[in-house]
């Protein structure tokens, strides 16, 4: 079918706002209806061959490098002060850059306030939906990403050196939650794309497109659907609204930096938890003073990165930690909740290949990080094998997205400053982390460990929060704003908590049950 | 069959475009600093253009810090390290601010030397000590754009990549799935 065009005026339209693993999803999902739809993506088109095996190549061709801060107290505000998060501007969005761990939310993970009895300092609160709830969306997620494990019927990958040098110290420890999955990426030819090379370059775009992304398995097949227009380079400005307060549509500057309205009948808005929340704060009216969906002042607030960091040490043999993907395997062992651990939440352990390009600049971050060591390490790049931590991260009303007072982008919007301090729970996981970490490498005969602390995030969460009631949040939980009807959030910023696990399969399943409800109240004629 | 990557491919191909960035704005991003430095071509193989205005003293100088950033004594010769300072030689003798920071900053370092030691910077000895030196100036912009270029120049130089037992690029070999070292782990009991 000839790929959809519709006029700017067309008010029948729902307008999605990012193209990424919530955008991308919402896109085909409600395309497949019969929905039609308009994907505005800040970035610009990405063609496979623009993919290399190539760090810092990539690095600069795909991030989002629009003037940022770093704010709070975590060492980015120093070491990173430009890039608080490291996140695709780009067709696609993050998941050209996503690892492709595919875990689910535990049932108690999406009731952190019944499980811990809230924690002080901390906003947590519980889900307004349940993993019984989610658990049909997380099951036709799998299907549609190709997620390795029971529900496709698809083996995990092969285990590569370096993850069986990890199991191994797991094992050693006591450990026995060691898997090589569950992983969007092909370990057979499955839906159209070809299974796994181990290449080990996912993150910076999988060559083959053995791994998912919306890319080239959701935003072609929405097209293909004759609903669906996608305009690249097209950043979203702002989103308008009538007398009644419902939006109508979106002021967008296009490729050649003109400003365009693009009405619609449903705005949708999946831009990640910087981007969206900065979105809604730009839009404020005179009816929205505080800017839009924002009645109960949580659009902003809240935001979550994962309690992260890393640890790398330097083997007594051969792991070639870049032969084979890049999260070959992961450690579960203290991925529940037990607050006899001196904290709230858990951990996952991912084994997670750098480069030499990365492992030389994060190995110690920032401009401290040179000299004999970091280059005595480096000298045995071979033998040396790590893990990223990916921990629960409270959701605390001082980290945010704020707007600079002042400083404005090439689009003339105010720059976000994005706000990150630990909690105290953040900093005693990681330091538990860190010790079970050397306890592993230790037992494999390790004698030199590397602590690295967290990296410009990749898991961005929490900015617009869902919430059963108005007061307590931004969106219900269908990603429907409280205050007004057509107006939905469609990423990450949903998260009420961040659990132990990465985000994507969540965002994905709670777009397909979105898109589902978008449709069903359409339909109805309910919105 | 694969899917069809049509839209993909049909859309507007070609180089894609970085947002206009000031060095400010990237420093601190650690390698991206060296992008700032302008030394990525240079560092890759272009020759510098001929050096003007710095003294053989002051060249051997900057060798000598650029090999006490990251010290490979034995695993890399003077030559990646050289193609760095090069660069920021060349590029001092187009741009008088570069200039100023090295002399500035080559100045600073040998007065630090001298106070501590008595001794300029490339006759101190001991390695230790030279890294305590730089450690003392190593927030300034005449380290940092040292740093940067090194960065880049050692450790995303494709050719110096087997020396460290790093791969690079593996797709066009297809990957290492086939590859007999996958998987194996000979120095463990598994």
């Amino acid at each position: 079918m000839a790929a959809a065009k519709f006029d700017l005026a067309d008010d029948s339209v729902v307008v999605i706002v990012g193209s990424g693993a919530g955008g991308g999803t919402m896109a085909h999902e409600l395309s497949a209806k019969g929905i039609k739809c308009v994907v505005l993506e800040a970035g610009k088109t990405l063609t496979m061959d623009d993919i290399e095996n190539d760090e810092w190549a990539m690095f600069m061709k795909i991030s989002w490098l629009d003037k940022r801060y770093s704010g709070g107290t975590w060492h980015g505000s120093v070491n990173h002060p430009n890039l608080p998060a490291w996140i695709v501007k780009g067709l696609g969005g993050s998941t050209v850059h996503w690892a492709a761990v595919s875990l689910r939310y535990q049932p108690h993970e999406f009731k952190m306030l019944t499980t811990t009895g809230g924690v002080p300092g901390a906003n947590i609160a519980d889900w307004p939906v349940t993993y019984d709830e989610m658990k049909p969306y997380y099951d036709k997620a799998e299907l549609k990403m190709g997620v390795t494990g029971d529900v496709t019927g698809m083996s995990h990958l092969p285990w590569s050196s370096d993850f069986k040098v990890l199991a191994e110290g797991a094992r050693r420890i006591g450990y026995n939650k060691i898997t090589a999955g569950p992983m969007a990426i092909n370990s057979k030819e499955r839906d159209g794309r070809p299974a796994c090379q181990q290449i080990g370059f996912c993150m910076q775009g999988c060559k083959i497109g053995a791994k998912w992304s919306t890319l080239y398995s959701e935003l072609p097949r929405a097209v293909d659907s004759g609903n669906c227009e996608i305009r690249t380079n097209c950043m979203v400005l702002k989103v308008e609204h009538d007398k009644s307060g419902k939006v109508t549509g979106v002021v967008y500057a296009d490729k050649d930096g003109k400003q365009q309205v693009q009405k619609a009948k449903v705005v949708c808005v999946a831009g990640n938890s910087i981007e969206s929340p900065r979105l809604l704060l730009n839009s404020a009216s005179s009816m929205y003073p505080d800017g839009l969906a924002n009645s109960s002042g949580q659009v902003g607030k809240n935001y979550m990165t994962h309690m992260t960091g890393g640890v790398y040490a330097v083997m007594p043999g051969k792991v070639h930690q870049n032969r084979g993907t890049q999260v070959a395997g992961i450690v579960r062992d203290e991925a529940h909740h037990d607050a006899k651990r001196g904290f709230v939440g858990g951990y996952t352990l991912e084994k997670l290949t750098l480069g030499l390009g990365f492992l030389s600049a994060f190995m110690v971050p920032g401009p401290t990080g040179w000299g004999h060591k970091v280059s005595g390490a480096l000298e045995k790049y071979d033998q040396t094998s790590g893990v990223w931590i990916c921990g629960e991260d409270l959701p605390q009303e001082q980290n945010g997205i704020e707007l600079h007072k002042t400083e404005k982008d090439q689009y003339g919007l105010p720059v976000p400053i994005v706000k990150k301090t630990d909690h105290p729970n953040d900093t005693n996981m990681r330091n538990h982390a860190y010790k079970q970490m050397a306890s592993i490498y230790d037992s494999l005969g390790s004698k030199e460990i590397w602590n690295l602390p967290a990296y410009p995030a990749s898991h961005n969460m929490g900015t617009n929060r869902m919430s059963a009631k108005a007061k307590d949040g931004v969106v219900n939980s269908y990603g429907q704003s409280h205050d007004i009807k057509n107006l939905f959030v469609s990423d990450g910023s949903q998260f009420v908590t961040s659990a132990s696990c990465n985000p994507t399969l969540t965002i994905v399943a709670l777009a397909i049950r979105q898109a589902e409800y978008l449709a069903d109240q359409l339909k109805k004629g309910a919105i | 069959m694969y899917y069809d990557l049509s839209i993909v491919r049909a859309a507007t191909p070609g180089q894609i475009k970085l947002p206009p960035m000031s060095r400010r704005q990237l420093l601190g991003t650690t390698a991206a600093v060296a992008l700032a430095a302008g030394v990525m071509t240079t560092a890759f193989g272009r020759r510098a253009l001929a050096a003007a205005g710095f003294s053989d003293d002051q060249k051997l100088t900057l060798l000598r810090v650029a090999r006490d950033v990251y010290p490979h004594e034995t695993l890399l010769d003077n030559a990646p390290y050289q193609a760095v300072i090069d660069a920021i030689i060349a590029e001092a003798g187009k741009d008088a601010k570069v200039a100023d920071l090295v002399n500035a900053g080559l100045a600073d370092l040998e007065k630090r030397s001298n106070a501590t030691y008595k001794s300029n910077y490339v006759a101190v000895k001991d390695p230790l000590q030279r890294e305590g030196i730089l450690r003392q100036i190593e927030l300034t912009d005449f380290f940092q754009k040292i740093r940067g270029g090194l960065l880049f120049g050692l450790y995303n130089n494709k050719a110096l990549y087997p020396k460290f037992g790093y791969d690079g690029s593996s797709w066009e070999k297809g990957g290492f799935i086939n590859d007999p070292s996958f998987g194996k782990v000979d120095w463990l009991n598994l």
